[in-house]
């Protein structure tokens, strides 16, 4: 397998009067063609600034201090301006937090697309973008006939759903869905889902699904980052992160979730509140909340590691790992 | 007394007028609540369920009196309060309810210190000393985890996580110890460790203090865990009502299977069937007499569209309002 996105010690950093947000802080990971990774995390862990990188479109007072973003062979972080305005939306496009709430309400939703298309593919016609529209529409499930019609005649599904076109106009290789459904009910979101990941398969395209969603990654991504604080604390395949989380905090996600399948579960809290990443501490960041915390913990940081074939943890004490699941069963 | 019924809601409907201006009369009416009938028994939750816009945010307001309703009956503690006239009966009904909003960063005036929004409900109830009050909003600040409680007394809003905001509203709606709640969607803004938090602290409060609770939520799964029973709503109406288990197991109305058949799974090996329903939702604005899932459900037939289903008891205490199924068990089919 070929790897389309490969990040590697990535580090992005806000600049405020307060001091330095790392809000992205020794960032890697590798994503291959026509898989889908799941990036989740409580709001303010950096899911945002880790995509927000890799589209490179940060605010002014944002800095990649150091660190490789490779897509296409390419390192984004070095590229210029008008380089990476050629990746962006045909190599590399984005659904963003809360689009559909974007749209411009005083143009009609077709041609909203149909700009995005001839930016970025001056030699297409005005007649073969409105053609290569109308296919997009059947694709995410939106009538053809609705691409005259304004935003305001649209419902919150369907809004999504054209966002969801627009993202795909110029057949990138890798799209970036930043909480594609959180706002949407539950059988729209079903829908759309559905759409997503039917449309990942028949292009074989990369996926990174954004989500604070457990449940929602666990139905659409082979593989998941848990993030906590600006760092990725754990990355492996989903299944074993559902069955065998070795992250202190993912386990604890993993049974503060309340489901409707099975027997009803006592839940279980993670006490106390994630940190400000202003001025963030040399120690490591889930110390506070911690209940296997050591002395250790509290003098350094955890060092990202392969701690099994393909699983990845930043933990002095991991969980669950087939050694000790061994053990306890032995 | 244990069966002691708190709430009962009686044929409760409130319509909105959907007028051109101000000047025109209104000829149209959204129908938000269309005859709602439930009760809710001491130490009680009842959770309302249901895709926004259905009308869950509606019931709730107009229960605490904050819209006044169309036409029905709110019997509360025995009594009739569905129009209070007198100073008297506004009082006792407003110091012995509550509302707790979805949004703690709205729902907080951000001008006042957190003792003096705590406090609020005991300044209009004229309630105790300053010093009693003082002792009050400690002890409930303490017992929603604010705390030492005394470090954030004279803060403002702002100077607190979306965590402790929602902790400070819940505070203010206890501190008077009502006897009935209306929680709207309390924990859907907060984040999923601290969501957890503020839900397993108001099942602790509502089982200590015995109160009673409407709990409404968007998610079949936080309703699963926080009510005794638990009613769907689609377009105004209630469409089906029952034990939480048993509504969560043992769906019957077509919607509602379509409703949990929704609800993603957190376990990467389960696969779960797509929905079948077609379209999306309207908006109930004088809707025809029928079934109002009629032109989405897949098993609507010929009487359907003839008339509305009635909530019918189909046995031991399960309802549901479609013509699949027959008064005290057994379907048509
Ligand atoms: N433009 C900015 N300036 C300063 N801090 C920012 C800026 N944008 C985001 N942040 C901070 O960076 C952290 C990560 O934010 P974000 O990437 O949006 O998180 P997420 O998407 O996971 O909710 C947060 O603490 C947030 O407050
Ligand atoms: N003040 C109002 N005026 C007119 N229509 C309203 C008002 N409040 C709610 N509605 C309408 O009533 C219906 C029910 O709304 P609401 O009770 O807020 O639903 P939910 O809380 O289930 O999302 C919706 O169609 C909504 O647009
Ligand atoms: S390094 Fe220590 S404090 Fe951090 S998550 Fe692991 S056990 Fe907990
Ligand atoms: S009454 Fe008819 S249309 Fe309505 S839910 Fe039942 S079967 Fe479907
Ligand atoms: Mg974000
Ligand atoms: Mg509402």
């Amino acid at each position: 397998m070929k790897a389309v996105l490969e990040i590697k010690n990535l580090k992005m950093y806000y600049d405020t009067q307060a001091g330095q947000v790392k809000a992205a802080d020794d960032i890697s990971f590798s994503l291959y063609e026509g898989e889908s990774m799941g990036l989740v995390g409580e709001s303010g862990c950096g899911k945002t600034s880790v995509s927000m990188s890799i589209m490179r479109l940060l605010p002014e007072n944002a800095r990649i201090i150091s660190g490789n973003i490779f897509f296409g062979g390419k390192d984004i972080v070095k590229l210029s301006n008008e380089e990476m305005n050629k990746i962006r939306w045909a190599g590399i496009s984005m659904i963003f937090q809360a689009a559909m709430n974007s749209l411009n309400p005083v143009y009609r939703v077709g041609d909203q697309i149909i700009e995005a298309i001839t930016t970025h593919e001056p030699d297409v016609t005005f007649e073969e973008a409105r053609q290569r529209v109308a296919s997009l529409y059947k694709l995410v499930g939106l009538d053809p006939e609705r691409m005259d019609n304004y935003p305001h005649e649209y419902s919150g599904g369907m809004k999504q759903r054209a966002v969801i076109a627009m993202s795909l106009a110029c057949n990138p290789k890798l799209i970036i869905a930043d909480e594609p459904t959180t706002a949407l009910d539950v059988i729209v979101q079903d829908t759309i889902l559905r759409e997503l990941e039917k449309i990942q398969k028949k292009l074989n395209m990369s996926m990174i699904y954004i989500s604070h969603d457990i449940a929602v990654i666990a139905e659409v991504a082979s593989k998941i980052a848990i993030m906590y604080a600006g760092k990725i604390v754990e990355m492996s395949d989903s299944v074993t992160i559902f069955k065998r989380p070795a992250h202190p905090y993912t386990v604890g996600l993993m049974s503060s979730f309340p489901s409707i399948r099975g027997a009803k579960k006592e839940l279980v809290t993670i006490p106390g509140e994630p940190p400000n990443l202003l001025n963030a501490p040399d120690h490591c960041r889930f110390a506070p909340r911690c209940p296997f915390a050591t002395d250790e913990c509290w003098k350094k940081e955890p060092s990202y590691e392969e701690i099994e074939d393909n699983h990845f943890v930043a933990c002095f004490h991991p969980q669950n790992l087939k050694k000790q699941v061994r053990a306890n069963a032995g | 007394m244990p069966d002691e019924i708190v709430l009962k809601v009686e044929n409760l409907s409130k319509f909105f007028p959907m007028k051109k201006s101000v000047f025109s009369r209104a000829k149209h009416f959204l129908h938000a609540v269309d005859n709602l009938n439930f009760q809710i028994e001491k130490g009680k939750v009842l959770s309302l369920v249901g895709e926004s816009g259905c009308g869950k945010t509606t019931t709730g307001k107009t229960i605490l009196k904050l819209y006044e309703p169309t036409g029905g009956k709110i019997t509360f503690l025995g009594k009739d309060v569905t129009h209070l006239h007198e100073t008297e009966d506004k009082k006792w009904f407003h110091s012995k309810t509550q509302m707790i909003f979805q949004d703690p960063f709205e729902s907080l005036n951000p001008r006042k210190t957190i003792f003096d929004i705590v406090a609020e409900p005991m300044n209009i109830q004229n309630f105790g000393t300053l010093r009693k009050r003082e002792l009050m909003v400690m002890d409930i600040l303490k017992r929603v985890g604010i705390s030492p409680p005394d470090a954030f007394l004279w803060r403002y809003p702002h100077e607190l996580s979306g965590g402790q905001r929602q902790r400070v509203a819940i505070a203010r709606a206890l501190v008077m110890k009502p006897e009935f709640v209306v929680a709207d969607e309390p924990t859907s803004m907060l984040d999923v460790s601290i969501r957890t938090q503020v839900m397993k602290l108001m099942m602790e409060l509502i089982k200590e203090m015995n109160m009673s609770f409407l709990y409404i939520t968007h998610d079949l799964a936080v309703a699963r865990y926080m009510a005794d029973e638990i009613s769907v709503m689609y377009l105004g109406r209630m469409v089906e009502y029952a034990n939480s288990e048993e509504l969560i197991n043992n769906p019957l109305h077509p919607y509602t299977k379509a409703l949990i058949s929704a609800v993603p799974v957190p376990d990467p090996e389960f696969k779960r069937k797509s929905v079948e329903i077609k379209g999306g939702i309207g908006k109930p604005i004088d809707p025809l007499p029928r079934c109002r899932f009629y032109d989405r459900c897949p098993f609507a037939m010929e009487i359907c569209n003839q008339k509305e289903p009635e909530l019918l008891d189909v046995g031991q205490n399960h309802k549901v309002a479609c013509f699949l199924y027959k008064k005290d068990g057994g379907t048509i089919a």
